[in-house]
């Protein structure tokens, strides 16, 4: 059986077992001792008369047998005696037991042994024993068990009712300790999603119990604020780098900018080259900071309804004379209508970042292949190329900020494409694979649907 | 034109008036928010270019002061505050146009001059000519001289933004934003191809060019004797 994957439930079901288990336990030691010994008890006795009885009839003959039995019959024994004998021809001889089985029973057997007294009928059983002889005579011995018979009766539903019970207490308690359980971890749950999703304000909601679950609260909680603590320290050393970087670099263009005509009297390209180079300083400076930001969660566009569909023809079509120059065939697969909650601007950088690589990185005549649709549920983006694909040591590695293929140093960039977009695939909640696609490399981007 | 800076770093401020200066524009530059809240208030701009980040105040706070006051002169908001999200801020506040630093200043000056002349209108049938072009903006159609021209609905558009600016450089970034109305950094040429397709077919056979490529900024559509 498989267990449900709540721990309370499964606690509660623990209990439950356990519980039934010692139910059972104390109905199996009431059994002993008000049933099963008393009823040893009788079955040594009838087994002592049945012996004497035996002995009786094969030294003394039928007749001192059937005294015997008279006899027994008429004594004062608190158990009432039961007895028949049946003489080898099959006639009765001497009988108190209402009937009997017709086939001789192998050792012990309860009989029903009901009589009438004063015109009711009292209900009897008799543990009895039965013996044929070798002469074809057979004798039943047996004592009254009734008082037995009925505790056992008592015992047996009283057992059974307290099981029901158990298991239904049980169950009952394990629902709603589960319930109970469930909804603290649940606040637990919901409260890590929400910071997940980058509202690093989020805190645990604490009842002033002080039990289990309020500490562990306090103590998430305490995390919770050292991290949004450090987040925020992290976030003003990068507004203030950024604004202590970016004004230097302003002063730097303007400086190289304004040289710029006496380069042009004299000739050269060292300030056009010095120009190119602070530009690509910038846009690498630039892409930095906005992956980080974007990491941080604190990307404050809201997300809003977003043209899946359309957003990506236009990247397609952005891309299509890039791909065209280079003579490959940029085919769409689309299927119209995908809608998604996001950000448009950075979702159209991500795949045209997606697309430029794909691109760059085919071989000229090559394809690029870009598909989506709704697959269970979320909206797939795939895009397809059969360029050289990545080795398998390189794939992990692929959306590590800087990190170059050795196949693509050749290539200029800094080696952040991607890391933006892994960076904008996580704001989203989307999952970004890059898969070998045989020859080429597939970049996988799944999300939910809007 | 007469343009009012607002920038408190002496250095790109004074790189930004000489750069205005040079294209033949009246500056104005106040060094921090309060004069130049004054300034602009008591003077008709053309323009103005304010700095984000100023000494003591927000400069979208002055900007917002500006628009509740019924101002509604071009604003281009500059700032080391480079990222998407700042620049939904600042236009929600009321800017026209944003331009993160460093920037180049013929970026900014392509910039300047577009906001401040606000474009070209159609005439009422909705044609736009330029030269010996002619767009028909209801018909989407296309001439030059007595030919026809036939272009994709970008193409189209890219011309249109163009046209409309004729006279005025248009950068990379702004016909990215114009045209395919996404605001990203492609990182490489990718406008220039779809640029130089238009090209091919607008200037292909035509003794002038119409349009011009300007080294290292964009692209201008140059009205005869300019």
């Amino acid at each position: 059986m498989r267990l449900p994957p709540s721990l309370s439930l499964r606690l509660a079901m623990l209990y439950t077992m356990l519980f039934t288990i010692s139910v059972l336990l104390l109905g199996g030691a009431l059994y002993w001792a008000t049933v099963h010994t008393p009823l040893q008890a009788v079955s040594l006795q009838v087994e002592r008369e049945m012996s004497a009885l035996s002995r009786e009839y094969l030294e003394r003959g039928r007749d001192a047998l059937a005294a015997a039995l008279e006899l027994r019959a008429a004594g004062g024994d608190a158990r009432m005696p039961f007895h028949a004998f049946i003489a080898p021809d099959g006639s009765v001889v001497a009988a108190n037991l209402p009937s009997w089985p017709r086939e001789q029973q192998s050792g012990w057997s309860r009989l029903e042994a009901d009589y009438y007294q004063n015109g009711d009928e009292v209900d009897h059983e008799a543990l009895t024993l039965d013996r044929r002889f070798e002469d074809g005579a057979r004798l039943l011995v047996g004592r009254d068990i009734e008082d037995i018979d009925e505790v056992e009766e008592k015992l047996l539903a009283a057992v059974s009712g307290l099981l029901v019970g158990t298991l239904l207490l049980g169950l009952l308690g394990g629902v709603l300790m589960s319930h109970a359980i469930g909804r603290r971890i649940g606040l637990v749950t919901r409260t890590a999603r929400r910071v997940m999703r980058g509202d690093l304000s989020g805190r645990i909601p604490l009842r002033g119990t002080a039990d289990d679950f309020d500490q562990l609260g306090a103590t998430l909680n305490e995390m919770l604020a050292r991290i949004e603590a450090l987040v925020e320290s992290v976030r003003r050393v990068s507004d203030n780098v950024a604004h202590e970087l970016r004004t230097p670099l302003s002063r730097l263009r303007a400086s190289l900018e304004e040289l710029r005509p006496a380069q042009v009297v004299a000739g050269g390209a060292a300030i056009e080259n010095a120009i190119a180079e602070a530009s690509a300083l910038e846009k690498t400076f630039d892409a930095v900071l906005r992956i980080a930001r974007i990491e941080s969660g604190r990307h404050g566009a809201e997300f809003s309804p977003v043209d899946l569909s359309a957003l990506l023809a236009d990247a397609a079509e952005l891309y299509a004379p890039a791909a065209e120059e280079r003579g490959q065939s940029l085919q769409m697969e689309v299927a119209p209508g995908l809608r998604v909650a996001g950000d448009r601007d950075l979702l159209f950088q991500s795949f045209c970042n997606l697309l430029d690589n794909a691109i760059k990185y085919t071989p000229v005549g090559g394809w690029i292949a870009v598909r989506a649709g709704l697959r269970a549920g979320g909206v797939e983006v795939a895009i397809t190329d059969d360029g050289p694909g990545i080795s398998d040591a390189d794939r992990p590695h692929l959306t590590e900020r800087f990190f170059r293929a050795a196949a693509t140093m050749a290539e200029p960039g800094a080696g952040l494409g991607l890391s933006l977009v892994a960076a904008v695939a996580r704001l989203h909640g989307a999952t970004l694979a890059f898969e070998d696609a045989r020859p080429g490399l597939a970049a996988r981007w799944s999300m939910r649907s809007a | 034109m007469r343009i009012l800076l607002i920038e408190d770093d002496a250095r790109v401020a004074a790189h930004v008036c000489k750069g205005l200066g040079d294209a033949g524009h009246a500056v104005n530059h106040c060094a921090d928010g309060r004069e130049g809240l004054l300034c602009a208030a008591a003077q008709r701009f053309d323009a103005i270019v304010l700095d984000r980040l100023l000494p003591g105040v927000d400069g979208l706070k002055i900007l917002r002061t500006l628009r509740a006051a019924g101002d509604a002169t071009p604003v281009l908001i500059l700032s080391a505050l480079g990222d998407v999200d700042e620049r939904v801020a600042g236009l929600r506040a009321g800017g026209d146009d944003y331009l993160a630093k460093p920037f180049a200043m013929s970026e900014l000056l392509a910039r300047v001059e577009v906001l401040a002349r606000r474009g070209t209108a159609a005439a009422a049938d909705g044609r736009l000519a330029v030269m010996d072009l002619e767009i028909d903006l209801f018909g989407r159609t296309v001439r030059r001289g007595e030919r026809r021209i036939e272009l994709t609905a970008r193409e189209f558009r890219i011309l249109e933004y163009l046209v409309r600016n004729a006279g005025r450089v248009v950068t990379r970034a702004m016909l990215l934003e114009h045209v395919w109305e996404y605001n990203f950094d492609p990182q490489t040429n990718i406008i220039d191809q779809h640029v130089s397709r238009l090209r091919q077919k607008v200037d292909r056979d035509a003794p002038v060019p119409l349009i011009q490529t300007v080294r290292g900024v964009g692209y201008v559509i140059r009205q005869a004797g300019q």
